[in-house]
């Protein structure tokens, strides 16, 4: 059942056994496993069927520290959330972004990847997903790792149709949860706001919130600030631990054999380090994209490669007289070291249409980072000489330790962390199975409760976890 | 103006200031025996950086 608003759900007279805030990958994911399960799922969203400015606006917010998309435009808040501008890239994290790492503070999961592993082909149904296929190693140090290509599903159109034949789901549109309350132990209810007004308080056994890897944050904040603690009680890590995929054009790179990497419909390549490559220089998961550099740019490197290696730009330029493909830009993204300081605060004098607090989000990229990026390229030029499959550039911004760019890419547009899961309380806010630490009926879904970031997109991850939860809330919410 | 200059031929004092300069390419020059890798007997696979490049030795002009 879809209903277009709180005041048609209120005259079906549903009763659900449980509450989920937000219709995003992560909501509709486990409303779905709730929902084949026999339970009675209800799915609160905050936007309705199309996009809207008047919606957008509430996702306004400001950044402090490095350069950062505007928050409204990063995120959407319609029906099915964020997937909305998916581009559909696919890819799990990768084993080793399980396990701690001993350079960097503040890594490693309760899970292990393999706990995952098992939900994999659900995943595969849910996103439209050709098999995913193994990496191959390329060298002791970097490995030709392969994303494959989701038609970059809509969860709303793909689902609309189960979700409104469902009798165990209602999803209702246009409502929106402004705060949970809670006893310390419990969530008691949630505080909604329809229609431009506050619609009263509503009352489930269990809630799940997936409203997205900044809103999640925001809304567990405030709701912890109105009833005094009672939501998150141990709230240390709560907001903390934010993480973005910094993605920037680093350099290019020759290649004497182009179409030895295509696979995908588009012919882009990706390139990640080993583990042991990561533990010998002590640097964070990285993927190098390859994107076919464009005619005047690889003349221009030309002319640079002449300069110092004539053989090599004469053996390029004679690729390029026969229309032969043979340089890419490299596009690194990164994964961020998980920082306490990267974390997602309540505005102290703004607020949305409905009074809550916009985000102030601070998020600062770390020394760490920076040496990834430089020796990520240095590895991949290596590897690249090693092989004898080409050469690389690095740009120069990155050679002379100059400011990151600004008008790059920036990022992925992917928001991990703030719910991190753990099991030290101090140092997160989910445990093992997505549960409030301390609350008997809260959990959480989607990326906020990532450790770590890894380097791959976070929507096939994501998928999977809620996969996993959705099956865990099976066992445990009993009709 | 010394014996051996007055010997010369105009010709021959002409080609020597021209050769004059490049007597610096010959000075410092690693020796031979020494135990360390000069630039004549570099490892032409090692991997260096010129500009941003990331080379083979060999690369180089």
């Amino acid at each position: 059942m879809i209903f277009d608003s709180y005041e048609a759900y209120r005259a079906a007279n549903f009763a659900p056994k449980v509450c989920i805030l937000g219709s995003g990958p992560a909501g509709t994911t486990i409303a779905r496993k709730l929902g084949a399960a026999g339970i009675p799922v209800v799915v609160m969203e905050a936007g309705s069927r199309d996009f809207s400015d008047e919606s957008q606006d509430f996702y306004r917010g400001t950044t402090v520290g490095d350069f950062y998309f505007d928050l409204d435009i990063t995120r959407l808040r319609l029906m099915g959330g964020s997937s909305n501008h998916w581009a559909g890239w696919c890819r799990v994290l990768d084993k080793q972004d399980f396990e701690p790492k001993a350079w960097a503070p503040d890594t490693g999961w309760p899970i292990r990847r393999a706990d995952i592993e098992p939900y994999l082909p659900e995943v595969r149904d849910i996103l439209d997903l050709p098999d995913f296929r193994p990496d191959v190693p390329i060298s002791d140090d970097i490995r030709w790792v392969q994303l494959i290509k989701s038609p970059a599903v809509r969860f709303a159109e793909k689902f609309a149709d189960e979700l409104d034949k469902s009798k165990n789901i209602a999803v209702v549109l246009n409502t929106y949860a402004t705060e949970l309350a809670g006893d310390g132990k419990r969530v008691t209810g949630a505080r909604l706001w329809s229609n431009g007004q506050d619609a009263g308080s509503f009352a489930a056994d269990y809630f799940i919130v997936c409203t997205g890897g900044l809103e999640n944050s925001r809304l567990l904040l405030w709701s912890n600030q109105r009833s005094n603690g009672g939501v998150v009680p141990n709230a240390t890590a709560l907001g903390r631990y934010w993480m973005e995929h910094p993605t920037f054009e680093g350099g290019d790179a020759i290649l004497g054999n182009y179409g030895a990497f295509e696979v995908d419909a588009v012919n882009e390549a990706f390139f990640s380090p080993t583990l042991a490559a990561m533990e010998r220089l002590r640097i964070m998961n990285f993927g190098i994209r390859l994107i076919e550099k464009p005619y005047p740019g690889v003349k221009n490197l030309i002319a640079d490669l002449a300069c110092t290696a004539p053989n090599m730009a004469e053996w390029m330029s004679s690729k390029l007289s026969q229309n032969l493909r043979c340089a890419a830009q490299l596009y690194v993204a990164w994964e961020q070291a998980p920082l306490a300081s990267n974390q997602i605060e309540l505005s102290k004098t703004d607020v949305d249409h409905a009074g809550v607090p916009r985000i102030e989000l601070h998020w600062k990229k770390s020394e760490l980072e920076r040496r990834t990026l430089l020796e990520g390229l240095r590895l991949f030029g290596a590897t690249l000489i090693e092989k004898n499959l080409g050469r690389v550039r690095i740009a120069d911004w990155i050679g002379n330790g100059a400011d990151y760019p600004t008008d790059e890419e920036t990022a992925g547009h992917h928001h991990m962390g703030g719910t991190r899961m753990g099991t030290d309380v101090t140092r997160s806010v989910v445990d093992a199975n997505c549960k409030v630490h301390g609350m008997d009926n809260l959990y959480v879904g989607g990326s906020s409760v990532f450790c770590t970031s890894g380097q791959a997109n976070p929507t096939t991850t994501i998928t999977a976890l809620a996969c996993r939860l959705g099956e865990h809330l099976s066992k445990v919410v009993f009709v | 103006m010394s014996f051996f200059i007055k010997r010369m031929s105009r010709r021959t004092l002409v080609q020597t200031l021209i050769a004059l300069p490049a007597l610096s390419l010959f000075r410092n020059r690693p020796d031979a025996n020494a135990d360390h890798a000069g630039p004549s007997r570099a490892d032409p696979d090692e991997i260096v950086e010129v500009n941003g490049w990331i080379l083979k030795r060999s690369d180089l002009a």
